[in-house]
């Protein structure tokens, strides 16, 4: 066993782990952070991304001693309480979900986007986004829910 | 009217989703729960001898091995329980998603390195791998118990076809042939086994039919129905992929054995390589038409490979043989289709359900004569297609609304087409992006059925209550059916259904979470049904909900809650019948839904590379009740139609599966859909149905793949003889390497 | 079944570890590969020795004649880099390709060479650049030609268990080259390539003065098709002569049928194809830098 000390969505962790276990294991079965999810546990979907100090990985092959003393983000930390997140809110307007399973990989996926690159073309969000799979919704609403963030993030600040 | 109906209401479950604290099968954990992992088969065929577990049961942390001598009532399967839940000394293997033990242990890895240490001894036995060598006399038999291996034989014989060839002045031919698929719903298999409060063996999991898997189960456990329960939470996709049982019933069984939690979570490669797939189909077709365009007869030969067990074959055959013809007029048509075991994968229920692969095949034949006749594609078509009161080739009298020509003519003037009287001109398609890339265009027409068929009594039940104010007023409404959202949104359709019934606002609406001790059988959630037969027992219950109320408040009974139930039968308004066993003449479906779609391609002609430009889709779903989430279906099922078209293909060498993971198995990223999309919604109402609703699920994906292959051959000349169009196929036919 | 999971502090400190635990330690930069082949069982070190945070290995530079990059820096990283963008287009081109955003951001360009998979968008363009990789051992450091370290598929003749790469490094394109990366793959992204090729055209005029080609994965290790560069120098840059470099760079190709990535005989055909389209692509790059 093994100590990690990290910071997750704000809070300070403390944690002994295997010293192979993956982020995504720690995330999901230590701290119950159901949120990141795991489809194909070879960091060929997107499924599980998070954010390591701000760069998005996919958390299914990082090992955890890789978070050690550095900022993890994940879909639980974006919301606060009741209130969505701009990007939340996008893919809720863009009705951008189906079944949901892909869905907080693709919103840390656009954060790191968006983040990088606040003004996207469409060619940019699909290039942003493409290390992500979805089996349900052929893209396009998840497409238009990156774009419409990104146009009411771009008007918050404006503001 | 509350205006639920055909307005875009917010999906009612995407907050939750979007946060992420929605719960999966694999999100659940329970106080004291042990992990178990299954022990698969190792060979595709084979007497096993002897299993072995002292090596594994040694391992610090295993608590139990349970194996076939475990299970009361070994065999499982939907429809035809055929299959063994675990396979014992003797027994055979039939294909490598076969079962031999699981292991029960304290954590995950432990049952994980546990299982590697089960030892078992097998005999192989030939491997059948082709429905062709199969289908021959004195082949090994994958079930020692039938006289062969064809599990099903349909024909049908409708007028007489040599005499509709000789009124033909062309005639075409063709083969194709389509692949194993893989559902590759995002979640994976998971979920937990436990005892509830009440003694009853309970199971969350996904699934498409749960108390069907309560009627299984409980016959596996030889327990009552009563003592069996199925809670169903988030379900991450399931496109047929959950209609049968994987892990609920090992699920209920380590419950069963255990007395105590039981969890599972199964990886990608399990996922892949343990459960069914899409049927691959054989198809040899022959047409005539007269020189004016008008089709005179068809005759068909289609084989579909089973797999190892029946699951669903059956009823996926016959629906391939009723959509075998298209969706098009013929007076003599001729079919015979089969569905044989193999020792490959099992095969199943994937979107479509046997509609899904004939389209290739016959949407080429389409084109094929009206490239002999020179005639417009989009115009022999619209001679041909069938409308209201027209007679299939089971003879049956089309009814409910058919909007197939509507959806072509407006897909083709959408993509350019124009039309001078019965004329129709094909629009020109733009310069290629480079000198050895030419575009193509290419239509195809499909039709696909709503609700079981066939005379199988399709129902659903739903349960309404309703909560009142001192006025008399609806405070809120509640809605309990077992009709699981898989993804489709069923929930959200529901809740618009009931609403616009009861005249409330959506947000009064809510939709019980599924749970067989407390939400009624709905039926499945496949053949595109719940808006359409779940609607209309939503609808039931709610307006006899509403006619409870009338009387509670003229009797001033002072009573503020008000439930009532309602079963809907199918049957009730649409009477379905199975195939003549001679002639194959039925009346077979209960209502339908049509589609066409049109894909622009380019093609290089020196690598075989395709991309999809563009892509226009217009369905005919009757009346549309969530705008948002039929865009979402159609895209979703275009998106699966590409896949099948250009990228996906599971691939099996002597039946052990060689695309076992996400990076073997291709589904079509962002950048490989076609940069436009447009959708349009042709609305034909079947009076039936829901304030005029179909069902939507399964025919976007339909036409997809033969849009694009016929696209390819309008661009290259070259008729593929398989799909996926992947570039190595479409670079051999353009090189004549067979 | 990883025991120990270390961060070295300096390469010293990484080779010391390794050192210490005599064959059981191994070196991991992103582990987008390593994690995998642990869980598979493909992996028989116990000790990871992480040198993702040694001071210095991040850095993407030009010195004396050279360009430079750590072994901590990832493909994003490079594609992202407007000094490899300027000085050598062809490897933020390939780095650009490799599997998804998120394995771009912990993958690494060292990485990916050590493990020495064919199907390596990198190295193919690490081959064109004739790179080399600082090999640092507890005995000092040495220079060595990518070509000498890929040895076979998953053979690299760095001892991951006593040696470490801590940089790769090359000669800039001079400013008249021009460049080409053509990838065939089953899709558009999340995908190993069917078959890369990477070229580097220099002219003058509408001679040809020198081509550089390299070719993955289609042979056990990329390679450098020798012959058609040979061919093609002093000749004048036209369609029948590329068309003839492809038809040499694909005698030299010897792929094995894939169920998943294609035929012999496919991949084989399209190594004439790519190259010929490298060839002339890189040709119009240097007539317009020209
Ligand atoms: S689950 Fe991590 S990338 Fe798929
Ligand atoms: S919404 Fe189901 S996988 Fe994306």
């Amino acid at each position: 066993m093994q100590t990690l000390e990290m910071n997750v969505n704000g809070s300070d962790v403390r944690l002994e782990i295997h010293p192979d276990e993956t982020l995504a294991e720690v995330l999901r079965d230590r701290l119950g952070l159901i949120g990141t999810k795991i489809a194909c546990g070879e960091g060929e979907c997107g499924a599980c991304t998070v954010l390591i100090d701000g760069v998005a990985v996919t958390s299914c092959i990082t090992p955890a001693m890789k978070a050690h003393g550095r900022r993890v983000t994940t879909i639980e930390g974006l919301s606060r309480d009741t209130e969505l997140h701009v990007i939340q809110q996008a893919f809720v307007d863009s009705t951008a979900s189906q079944c949901g399973y892909c869905t907080p990989g693709f919103i840390m996926a656009t954060k790191a986007l968006l983040d990088a690159n606040p003004n996207p073309t469409r060619e940019d969000i699909m290039h942003g986004i493409s290390g992500n799979l979805c089996r349900c919704t052929g893209y396009y609403q998840i497409v238009d829910a990156v774009a419409l963030a990104a146009k009411r993030l771009a008007e918050e600040g404006r503001k | 009217m509350s205006d639920a109906i055909g307005t875009p209401q917010a999906r009612l479950d995407i907050a939750a989703k979007v946060k992420g604290t929605r719960k999966y099968p694999q999100d659940f954990n329970m106080e004291g729960q042990l992990w178990a992992a299954v022990v698969w088969a190792a060979h595709p065929h084979a007497i096993v001898r002897r299993i072995d577990t002292s090596a594994a049961e040694a391992v610090p942390g295993v608590v139990r091995i349970i194996t076939s001598k475990d299970v009361p009532v070994n065999s499982y399967g939907i429809g035809i329980p055929d299959q063994p839940v675990l396979v014992g000394e003797g027994e055979k293997v039939r294909w490598v998603g076969d079962r031999i033990a699981i292991v029960v242990a304290q954590d995950l890895r432990t049952a994980h390195r546990a299982r590697d240490l089960v030892r078992v001894d097998y005999e192989p036995l030939p491997v059948l791998t082709d429905v062709f060598t199969a289908m021959k006399d004195g082949a090994p038999l994958v079930h020692e118990n039938r006289p062969n291996n064809i599990l099903h034989h349909i024909p049908i014989r409708k007028g007489n076809v040599e005499e509709g060839f000789a009124q033909a002045d062309v005639i075409v031919e063709g083969e194709v042939a389509t692949p194993f698929v893989e559902h590759a719903y995002m979640q994976p298999e998971a979920g937990i086994g436990y005892i509830d409060e009440e003694g009853r063996v309970t199971v969350i999991a996904a699934a498409q039919w749960p108390h069907d898997d309560l009627h299984q189960i409980a016959r596996m456990l030889n327990l009552p129905e009563d003592q069996v329960r199925e809670i169903v939470p988030a379900v991450g996709g399931a496109f047929g992929g959950r209609e049968d049982m994987y892990i609920q019933h090992l699920l209920a069984l380590c419950a069963f054995v255990m007395r105590r939690p039981i969890k599972m979570v199964w990886d990608r490669e399990e996922s892949i390589t343990h459960t069914g797939k899409r049927h691959p189909f054989y198809f040899a077709y022959k047409v005539g038409a007269k020189r004016d365009g008008t089709l005179t007869a068809v005759k068909i030969r289609l084989i579909s490979d089973a797999g190892a067990y029946a699951s669903t074959s059956i009823p996926v055959l016959n629906n391939a043989a009723s959509f075998a013809a298209g969706p098009y007029k013929y007076p003599h048509a001729h079919v015979d289709a089969y569905t044989v075991f193999t020792n490959n994968a099992v095969t199943m229920a994937m979107r479509g359900f046997g509609a899904t692969q004939p389209p290739v095949m016959y949407e080429r034949m389409m084109d094929q004569l009206a490239e002999a006749l020179q005639m417009d594609p989009v115009e022999f078509r619209l001679k041909n297609l069938l409308g209201d009161g027209d007679i299939t080739i089971t003879g049956n009298a089309m009814w409910g609304g058919v909007g197939i020509k509507e959806t072509l003519r407006q897909a083709a003037i959408a993509a350019g087409w124009r039309q001078q009287g019965d004329r129709w001109i094909k629009p020109d398609l733009g310069q290629p992006s480079a000198p050895h890339k030419k575009r193509g265009i290419g239509i195809a027409c499909a039709y696909k059925n709503v609700g079981y068929s066939f005379g199988f009594d399709d129902k659903s039940e739903a349960e309404v209550i309703l909560r009142l104010r001192d006025d008399g007023s609806i405070a809120s409404a509640t809605v309990k059916t077992a009709a699981v959202d898989v993804g489709q949104g069923v929930t959200t359709a529901l809740a618009q259904i009931a609403a616009e019934a009861l005249g409330v606002p959506v947000s009064r609406v809510r939709v019980a979470l599924i749970d067989t001790a407390d939400t009624p059988n709905a039926g499945s959630s496949s053949a595109s049904r719940h808006t359409y037969i779940t609607g209309n027992a939503v609808y039931g219950a709610c307006k006899a909900a509403l006619e409870k109320r009338e009387r509670i408040l003229l009797e001033e009974t002072g009573e503020m809650t008000v439930s009532a139930k309602y079963l809907y039968r199918g049957r009730s308004r649409r009477p379905t019948t199975a195939y003549d066993p001679v002639t194959g003449q039925c009346n077979p479906h209960i209502s339908y839904s049509y589609g066409t779609e049109i894909a622009l391609v380019e093609v290089d002609l020196e690598t075989g590379e395709t991309e999809v430009l563009k892509m226009w889709a217009a369905h005919d779903a009757g009346k549309v009740v969530n705008p948002a989430m039929y865009f979402g279906q159609v895209a979703g099922g275009v998106h699966m139609g590409v896949g099948y078209g250009l990228t996906e293909e599971f691939i099996m060498e002597n039946g052990v599966p060689r695309t076992r993971r996400f990076s073997e198995y291709f589904i079509p990223t962002v950048l490989d859909m076609p940069r436009e999309l447009v959708s349009l919604a042709v609305e034909v109402e079947d009076p039936t149905g829901p304030f005029g609703a179909k069902g939507l699920g399964e025919t976007p994906t339909l036409p997809t793949a033969a849009a694009i292959a016929n696209a390819i051959h309008d661009a290259t000349g070259v008729w593929l003889k398989r799909i996926p169009a992947t570039s190595e196929m479409v670079w051999r036919a353009l090189h004549g390497k067979g | 079944m990883w025991e120990e999971y270390l961060f070295a502090n300096s390469v010293e400190h990484a080779l010391e570890l390794l050192a210490r635990y005599e064959g059981r330690a191994q070196l991991i930069a992103g582990g987008t590969d390593l994690v995998l082949q642990s869980q598979r069982g493909q992996c028989p070190a116990t000790v990871m020795v992480d040198i993702t945070r040694i001071p210095g290995l991040n850095r993407i530079e030009e010195r004396d004649g050279f360009i430079l990059i750590g072994a901590q820096v990832t493909h994003a990283q490079i594609a992202a880099s407007p000094l490899i963008r300027d000085k050598a287009p062809i490897l933020a081109m390939a780095c650009s390709q490799v599997g998804g955003p998120q394995t771009r951001n912990a993958g690494t360009l060292v990485g990916n060479v050590v493990n020495a998979q064919p199907a390596a968008d990198g190295a193919t363009a690490l081959f064109v650049l004739d790179a080399e990789l600082e090999v640092a051992t507890q005995e000092g450091r040495r220079w060595e030609p990518i070509s000498h370290v890929y040895r076979g598929v998953g053979v690299c003749t760095i001892n991951a268990c006593r040696e470490m790469v801590t940089a790769v490094r090359f000669k800039p394109l001079v400013n008249a080259c021009g460049c080409s990366y053509q990838r065939l793959a089953r899709r558009k992204a999340l995908t190993l390539p069917t078959l890369v090729v990477a070229v580097v055209l220099e002219m003058t005029g509408d001679t040809i003065k020198a081509a550089r080609i390299a070719i993955g994965p289609v042979a056990p290790t990329p390679y450098r098709a020798t012959d058609a560069e040979a061919h093609l120098v002093g000749k004048k840059a036209e369609e029948s002569v590329f068309a003839e470099a492809g038809q040499l760079a694909a005698a030299k190709a010897k792929p094995r049928d894939s169920l998943i990535r294609g035929s012999s005989e496919y991949r084989t055909a399209m190594v004439g194809v790519l190259v010929r389209r490298a060839l002339a692509e890189a040709a119009q790059e240097c007539h317009r830098r020209g």
